[in-house]
Parts: C-alpha cells; structure tokens; sequence
C-alpha cells in the first residue's frame, strides 16, 4: 500500500475548456511527487514537489495563477505539515515569490516559529536568498480577466470562486509510514488586502499526525475555517473511521453546519486514501502501487498504469 | 439558566513582582465581562469587553503592554469567535492597535473574510474609523528594557525560545443566560519574535474555538506548540466524546507536554455551565465568575473565592 500520493487541484465548478489542463496537471504533478517517493524520499518531499508543480502551472489558483485581491494584486497563503514530529510551517499574505510551498518548509526547518505572515513573511524569504520575482510574472490573463469581471458592485466572488479551480494540494505516506500534507493558494478571487484564508491555518487547510493520518482541503476557504475541517476528519479517523468515511462526515458537517461546499485529499498512515467533495467537481489525481487514478466529476475514478499517456476524462 | 464568564491572562512562570498585579488584573476584567452578562449582554459582548479590560492592562502582553519584535515594534493577534453560528474574526501582525479584539470582531461582523493580516488589517482598521495609536503608547518600559536586555544577547539566543517559557496571552470564554458561547484571545506574542510571527492566538481552533454544541476554550502558553496540537479544538473533541471541561483541558495539556514538549494553559466553559482552568506552566493568573462569586487563582491547583459586591 505505501507510498502512496495524492493531489487536488481544487474543488468547484471547472468550466469545461479548462478542465483538461486541470486534469492533466494533478496527473503531472502527482507522478512527480510519486518519484521522490519511489527513490525513497519523505512523504514532506513528495508533498512540496507535488505542489511545487501545481503552483507553477497557470491553470491552478497557487503560485502563477494565483486570483487576485480586489486591489489587483496577488497575496498567496500556503502550509506544510509533516506527521511525525507535527511540525508545521506557513506563510500568509506573502507576496512576490513564485513557490509559497517552499518557502512554508523554510519556516519549519529554518525558524523557531511556525507562521509568519505579509511582510515578515518576504523579509525571511530575502534572508533566506529566495529570490524575488516581479508579481506581472504570477498574473495570468484569465485572473486579470476575472478580477476585472468582478470589480462591478454587484459582483459576487463567492459565488464566481466556485467557478474557478481553488487552491491545490496534496498528502503523502512514505515507505515509513510518516504521513504529510501541503496545501497552497491564491486565495479567494477579489479578497480584500490581508484576507487570509483557511490554507495556511493548521487545522483548517491541512493538518498531519502519523498517528491518525493527513488531509489537504480546498472550497470556501471560511466556511472551512469555522469546522477546521482538516482536524475534524482527523478526529473522525482517530475514532475508527475509513478516510474515505471521515472525509464525507466532515464535508457533510461543513454543509449542514455553515452551508458551504469544498473538497478534501485524505490519507491514513496504511496508505487508504481518499478523495472527496461536496461541491460539482474537483480535480485530483493519486499514485500508488505504479496505479495513477484520476477524476473530475462525482464518481468519476479513472485508473491506469502510472507511466502511460493518460487515456481518458480528458 | 445562569452565566459564566471565565478569563486568563496568560500561563508562564509569571515573576513574584508581577503576580499581585496578574491577579488584580484577571479578578478586574472578569468582574467587567460578567458585569455585561449580568446586563443581560450576549457572551460575545462579555468576552469582548472582559479582553479589551486586560488589553488596557499594562501588566498584560496585549495591547497596552505588548511585547516588542526584533525591529523593536509591537505586533498584535487577536480572535474572536460566536458559538451560535460558528462565526470569527481575526487579526494577526496589525500594528498600532489598542483593542485588537474589538478589531477582530469587526472583521467577522462588517467583511465576509475571517482573518484579516498585517497591512490589510490596518487599511481596515482605518476604514472603519479604529484609529492607530503612536507604538510609544502601547510599549512598556519595563518590555523596552527587557527586549533591550535580550537584544544585547548573543543572537543565537533568540533562536532558542524554551517550550516551557510561555507568554502573557490574555483570554476570555463565557456563556449567557441563552447558553450561547463565546471566546476571545489576545496577546502581542512572544518577545523578540521575527517580524510577522504569528502565533496561536488569532488561528482558529489553536488560540480559541467555540462552538454551542461543546463549548468555549481560550488558550494559552508556548504558541507554536499550541498550533501542532490545535489545543482549543482538541480540548472541544474531548468534551464531545463526553469528556468533563476539567478533565478534556487535563489530557489536551498533558497531550501537548508528551507530544511537542510545549506548556500552556486554557480556559473552558461548556453550554451546561461547567468551566475550567487549567494550566502546566508554573503559574496562570486567572477568574471566573459564576452565580455572583469571584473565583481566582495562579498557582497550580489554587482556588481562592470571594463574593462579588453587589
């Protein structure tokens, strides 16, 4: 059962000329983070690896790509959690970089701290020789296109959020059965300066313990934050539930309690894992036992070998 | 059904010169919120003005009092969070700011956001009419002087901030006569923390979670430990497996000591009106208020109580 990977690219309404290249890019970057795991690297690696190649594809909201907030700009908000120590780094609001992930496990390993936000957040990055990238390099045309969309009165981002990918992320279980998660986002489309969101809240956008498992989530990012929802699937698992079923009771809740929709990547420290979401559609995609499964849609779960050019759903 | 107000102003080996003092304080600002249970406030009035009574306290790091940064400036985090419908507002790394608290409440309750940081936090503030005050204002001599002291240190002191040594977060949990809950943290971090840290106190479900169908919790103590185990929302999993509010805080503390190797301290209170504080750091100055007695303490296991003149 181990390694196993697993990735999403967020959960919503994905327009249908979109939804190839979100498709093929959780393929791409899960099979990248399933090698680190082959050649015997951590689950953290494989993790930030995986995201690495999510932010740097323009089709997801993380990294290049990234929304922008109702000033123009792009803020991001990312964390990295690791199940064995529980050691955990995150960023918010950090701006002009162009790989939030990698910088989150810079906090962990490198800082006494395990968030630092905005300013503090670039300042540490300069010290560290992260270098600064221009932020017209982060901006695609379709998010300038949707920030400008949305900056009319009656404009409701919530709702047009759903009909863009949302943040991406992943979770991992290494050949050791240490267990770990990442998650990294533009946040929510026409933000305010300084929103930050559920991602880089420990708890909230991701969470890792060996001893019940890993989960990365995306959807309405507050909504998320009012269940922690991360760490109320872990509490299911910890109760005795499947991933699977602990990811669906923690969706069900997040609905029935604060009305809101989103999607989760789970794993346990076996390497039962599970992909799951309340709302239209999430791209993901897992990796294990030289298996690559994908999906879109509810009930959609494709599966082939992890080296073949991807056959269908796209 | 009676209310319970309960307040913190933070678990650490407080020193004998500021243990009256820490005391006097918590006694003060829990008499303050219950004063506007009592009014027939909501809980979440009654955690708000019991915080913004300990952020005007200069005995407190939070507001008034906040510890400096690396750079010698006073950064802030704050949380407020509504048991009824789960609502929260958050601020972390606003700068200038005398109730942080009050801030975080108008996040939740005029954006659609729940955290707002840094800069953005201040345009905010700004927005809304919550003027900034001059850093002079919210700083101490006595913090001056000690970041000044840890400043001449070598700087690799910095870097080795002991589990055990936790800060002055300050905290408020209550439940009204409706049996609504509510909790609010504060604090200005830790001393000498880098520039944009942010700890526990504004993360939802490590600094404070309330939820009506558990209970309230406010936290305290090493921050970055708090944050690995999300202690508030751990301590509320255990009362919804039916644990006490007394015991659920015990195993959630011990759980954070085994685990990361961190103390703090939390306060509780559950819809039924059960309450607890509970600490594993050397001291934690604390109060509650319930049915018109004064109850307070701050070493480990005291209790002391008095009646609240009418």
């Amino acid at each position: 059962m181990l390694p196993v990977v697993v990735v999403h690219g967020g959960a919503g309404h994905i327009p249908k000329e979109r939804s190839e290249k979100s498709t093929e890019g959780v393929c791409s970057a899960v099979r990248a983070g399933y090698v680190v795991l082959k050649r015997g690297g951590s689950s953290m690696d494989a993790v930030v690896e995986a995201v690495t190649h999510l932010e740097n594809n323009p089709a997801f909201n993380a990294g290049c790509g990234s929304v922008l907030n109702v000033k123009g700009e792009v803020e991001m908000d990312a964390i990295v959690m690791e199940g064995k120590t529980l050691g955990s780094g995150a960023v918010s609001a950090v701006r002009n970089i162009a790989n939030p992930i990698q910088l989150t496990r810079l906090v962990m390993d490198k800082t006494s701290h395990a968030c630092l936000t905005a300013e503090g957040a670039s300042q540490f990055a300069r010290s560290m020789g992260v270098p600064e990238v221009p932020m017209e390099s982060l901006i695609t045309e379709y998010a300038r296109m949707r920030w400008r969309k949305n900056l009319v009165p009656d404009a409701n981002p919530v709702e047009c959020q759903m009909g863009k990918m949302g943040t991406v992320g992943a979770v991992a279980v290494d050949s050791e059965g240490n267990v770990a998660c990442a998650t990294s986002t533009g946040g929510m489309l026409n933000k305010m300066e300084g929103r930050v969101g559920d991602t880089p809240c420990i708890g909230s956008g991701g969470y890792a313990d060996n001893q019940s498992g890993a989960v990365s989530t995306t959807g309405h990012g507050e909504a998320i934050m009012k269940v922690t929802l991360a760490r109320l699937i872990l509490f299911h698992m910890e109760q005795g539930q499947s991933a699977e079923a602990a990811s669906d009771l923690g969706l069900a809740y997040m609905k029935s309690r604060v009305s809101a929709l989103g999607g989760v990547v789970t794993v346990d420290p076996q390497g039962q894992w599970a992909a799951r979401f309340s709302s239209h559609q999430m791209s993901w995609a897992a990796a294990q036992k030289d298996t690559l499964h994908y999906g879109l849609y509810v009930g959609e779960h494709f599966t082939q070998g992890i080296d073949e050019p991807l056959l269908q759903g796209i | 059904m009676s209310a319970v107000l309960v307040v913190h102003g933070g678990a650490w080996a407080i020193p004998d010169e500021l243990a009256k003092a820490s005391v006097d304080g918590v006694k003060t600002a829990a008499c303050e919120g219950f004063a506007v249970l009592k009014r027939g406030g909501s809980a979440l009035d009654a955690v708000e003005a019991a915080v913004r009574t300990l952020e005007d306290n200069a005995v407190f790091n939070s507001g008034h009092g906040a510890a400096l940064n690396t750079d010698g400036e006073v950064e802030l985090d704050a949380i407020i969070m509504d048991g009824r419908t789960l609502a929260c507002g958050a601020v972390s790394s606003v700068q200038n700011i005398a109730h942080p608290v009050s801030l975080a409440r108008a996040v939740m309750e005029k954006t659609s956001h729940v955290m707002l940081t840094g800069r953005g936090a201040n345009l905010f503030a700004e927005s809304i009419g919550i003027t900034t005050v001059p850093t002079d204002t919210l700083v101490t001599e006595y913090e001056r002087k000690e970041w000044e002291k840890q400043k001449t240190y070598v700087t690799g002191v910095m870097e080795d901030f002991n589990s055990q040594w936790a800060h002055d977060t300050v905290g408020a949990v209550a439940v009204d006569s409706a049996g609504n809950v509510a909790c609010a943290t504060s604090t200005g971090g830790i001393r000498n923390k880098m520039v944009g840290r942010v700890g526990d106190s504004p993360i939802i479900g490590s600094g404070g979670y309330a939820d009506n169908s558990s209970g309230a919790v406010s936290c305290t103590g090493h921050g970055e430990s708090i944050l690995k185990v999300t202690l508030a929302r751990l301590i509320l999993s255990h009362v919804e497996q039916g644990k006490s509010v007394a015991d659920a805080s015990r195993l959630s503390l011990q759980h954070m000591g085994d685990r990361v190797q961190g103390a703090g301290g939390a306060i509780v209170v559950s819809p039924s009106r059960e309450w607890a504080a509970t600490f594993t750091t050397e001291r934690m100055a604390w109060a509650a208020v319930e049915h018109d007695v004064l109850w307070y303490g701050l070493e480990p296991n005291e209790k002391l109580q008095e009646k609240i003149a009418q």
